[in-house]
Order: C-alpha cells, then sequence, then structure tokens
C-alpha cells in the first residue's frame, strides 16, 4: 500500500508518495526546479547540483540537491529564495564554463539567469553528469561504461578492451547526454566560446514573473526536463 | 601458475561483492600489480561488473594496473619535504634513470614514484625503498642507493 507524506513546498502544502524525492515531487506538482542529471526512473546521483533547493529544519536552513533528498512527514522545502538563485546561477555559470558547446547547458544557463561567465572557458566534452553511466547500468544493464579515475583526470570511459564486448547498442549513453546537441549556431571552436543567449526571448514573461513554476518552457525540451520525458 | 594463486585469494570471497578491495589488497601484494586477465576472473567470481572492479582499481593509489619494478623507491615530495629539498631528488632520478616520476624503467627493476606525504616531516627528505623509510635523503646518497639496485641485476646476470 502507498504511504504518503505531507510536505511544504514553497509554501504550498502537497502530498507525496512516501519514498520519493524531493525533486520528482515538485515536479509532479508543477514546482520547476531546474536540474540536468535527472532522469525520471532512474536513480539519482547528485551530480550536477543544479536542483538545490534550501531544507528547512528547527528554523536552520540546508541546501541539498533536490534529487537525492527524499521526502519526510513535515518538510518544509524552498526552492527560490534569492540565496538559491544566487547559488544556481553560479553552479550553471561553472557548468557553460566548462562545456559551452551543448545546447542543454546554454538553455540551463539562460534559464539560470546566467548574463555572463566570469570563467575561462574550458570546452570540454563531458560535464560528468553521469547520465550516460547510469542509463547503461540500469536501463540496459550492459554495465560497458563507468567513471574512472578520480579528481581531475575523473572520466567515463569503458573496461580495456573492446566496447562491444560489453556494449548492447542500445544508443542510449548518446540519446540521454547533454552534449548531443551543439547550440544553434553551430558548434563552437576552442577560444570563440561564448554564452548563447539567443534563447532568452523564449523565456516568456511568465516565466520570469513566476520563478518557481514550471510554465512548460521551451528550454526545458533542450535539457530534456523531467516533465517533457514523463509525458 | 597465477591462477592457482588467484584460487587462493578468492576461497571463501566467491559471490561476496563487498570483498572486491580486500580481493585487490591481496592480488596487489602478490604480483605487484593487477593484471588485466585476473581482474576479469575476479569480476566474474565477485559477481562485479568489469567496469566496477576497474573504478575501484583506478581510484584507490594501492592499486597499480601497470607492472612494477622490484625496487619501489617512492619519494616524498610534501611540504616539509620539498623545503628540504625533494626537487633534487627527483631531478636525480630524471637524470640517471631518465624516467619521470610514476614510471617504471625499461629493465623492470627500478619503479619511481611521489606522494605528498608520510608523515616523518622532522627526517625529510624521505626516501621509501621498498617499504624502508630513509631520512635526510640527498642526491648522493639517491645515487648510491639507484646504483646499488640497479647493480644487483648486473651482479645476477654476471653470475
Amino acid at each position: 500500500m502507498l504511504q504518503y507524506v505531507n510536505v511544504t513546498i514553497d509554501g504550498a502544502p502537497v502530498r507525496a508518495e512516501k519514498g520519493t524525492s524531493v525533486l520528482d515531487t515538485a515536479i509532479h506538482y508543477g514546482i520547476c526546479i531546474p536540474h540536468l542529471c535527472h532522469i525520471p526512473g532512474i536513480h539519482d546521483m547528485g551530480a550536477c547540483r543544479l536542483c538545490i533547493v534550501e531544507h528547512v529544519r528547527n528554523g536552520r536552513s540546508k541546501v541539498t540537491a533536490s534529487c537525492t533528498l527524499l521526502v519526510e512527514e513535515g518538510m518544509v522545502i524552498r526552492t527560490n529564495t534569492d540565496r538559491i538563485l544566487k547559488m544556481r546561477k553560479n553552479i550553471a555559470e561553472l557548468l557553460v564554463a566548462r562545456a559551452p558547446n551543448s545546447k542543454a547547458i546554454q538553455d540551463i544557463a539562460v534559464r539560470c539567469g546566467v548574463t555572463e561567465v566570469r570563467y575561462p572557458f574550458r570546452n570540454e566534452n563531458c560535464v560528468l553528469c553521469g547520465r550516460c553511466v547510469r542509463i547503461c547500468k540500469e536501463r540496459a544493464q550492459a554495465n560497458a561504461l563507468g567513471f574512472i579515475g578520480r579528481g581531475k583526470e575523473r572520466h567515463v570511459d569503458h573496461p580495456p578492451g573492446k566496447l562491444m564486448d560489453y556494449c548492447k547498442n542500445c544508443n542510449g549513453c548518446i540519446l540521454f547526454c547533454p552534449m548531443s546537441v551543439t547550440p544553434c549556431g553551430g558548434p563552437m571552436k576552442k577560444g570563440e566560446e561564448r554564452l548563447c543567449g539567443k534563447c532568452d526571448s523564449q523565456l516568456t514573461a511568465d516565466a520570469r514573473k513566476m520563478p518557481g513554476v514550471c510554465v512548460w518552457c521551451e528550454l526545458g525540451k533542450g535539457f530534456q526536463c523531467s516533465r517533457y520525458l514523463a509525458v | 601458475m597465477a591462477k592457482i594463486n588467484l584460487d587462493s585469494i578468492l576461497e571463501g570471497r566467491r559471490s561476496q561483492p563487498h570483498m572486491l578491495v580486500e580481493v585487490l589488497l591481496d592480488l596487489q601484494d602478490q604480483e605487484g600489480y593487477l593484471p588485466e586477465e585476473a581482474l576479469k576472473t575476479v569480476s566474474k567470481e565477485l559477481g562485479v561488473p568489469l567496469i566496477d572492479v576497474y573504478r575501484v582499481a583506478h581510484f584507490y593509489k594501492a592499486f597499480s594496473l601497470k607492472p612494477r619494478g622490484k625496487n619501489v623507491i617512492t619519494i616524498c615530495t610534501g611540504t616539509a619535504c620539498h623545503v628540504r629539498g625533494s626537487d633534487l631528488l627527483v631531478n636525480q632520478v630524471r637524470g640517471q634513470l631518465g624516467i619521470e616520476p610514476g614510471e617504471t624503467t625499461p629493465d623492470g627493476q627500478i619503479t619511481v614514484e611521489c606522494v605528498n606525504c608520510v608523515g616523518a616531516c622532522a627526517l625529510g627528505p624521505i626516501v621509501i625503498h621498498n617499504d624502508v623509510y630513509c631520512k635526510n635523503m640527498t642526491p648522493g646518497t639517491l645515487r648510491r642507493k639507484l646504483d646499488k639496485a640497479a647493480g644487483k641485476k648486473k651482479e645476477a646476470k654476471d653470475a
């Protein structure tokens, strides 16, 4: 039997299934929490940190990733306080500085209100969101991909030898990779990276007026917002 | 022969994924590195995906995936040892053996590694030669030590 708990998100009392994450609950009730590494139905690992929220307990608030935070009875969550918006903007800025060659990440940066990038562009091909790794492990059950190394050397790789020994050719890793779609202007070469920002106009006035509400913005399609995937 | 030894390591640990690190440590002790074939057997016997075995083997510095030399020379490059001149020791190795830290000499005799601190800062610069700590090293003493380590092999060849 399903058990339910009562949670307050942004002041709205909602009822959530026990065992779901705060992010899933918020998306279900139409509260917009930007996210990147979350895929519905796949275990979360809290890699991108975009979905941070404030968890208020005993008058103190703690900032955590909402995708790995499970709902509890009487929880109080705030998703768009000034503090959170500032931190989220900074995280999005770091992501776009690391990998500007992705429509999904450029869209997220616009969605989180990034207007300039203060960090040097790295132009890397991976943001270590772990979507491919988890799809490979949980949906394809192939275990062909994983994180190798640690710290600066951490990267996604397959065991030595031929990839084809493990890969089931499901293409899930490519489908769910945020780097597989380049920005609208085509791939950026080294030295000419920039913040795209063209899709700013697609953020309708509604989205700005009601920052915490999901208005099904067009930008969600770019990074495969789980609202779109769930439909 | 390697396979028989692997059997003794795996004894009583089969189908227990949580024993992975222990098995890899024993394998590292026995072989000096983690051979690819052995990792495949470990993955099969413990029921751990091969990629997870590699992830763990890459994560911990105690494991090495490349064969290591008979003599492992570890140079401490922590703050105290650096101030007392450990960079001279590293340069001595570069000049004498022609290898960078982390590499092995082509004849498989000496592996040189750098670590950040071994907790004996007062005795620095420290060099660890096969688990033996040598204090107050200078490029001269290191040169003699390396000569000795490489020379042992020459004598064995002559005999």
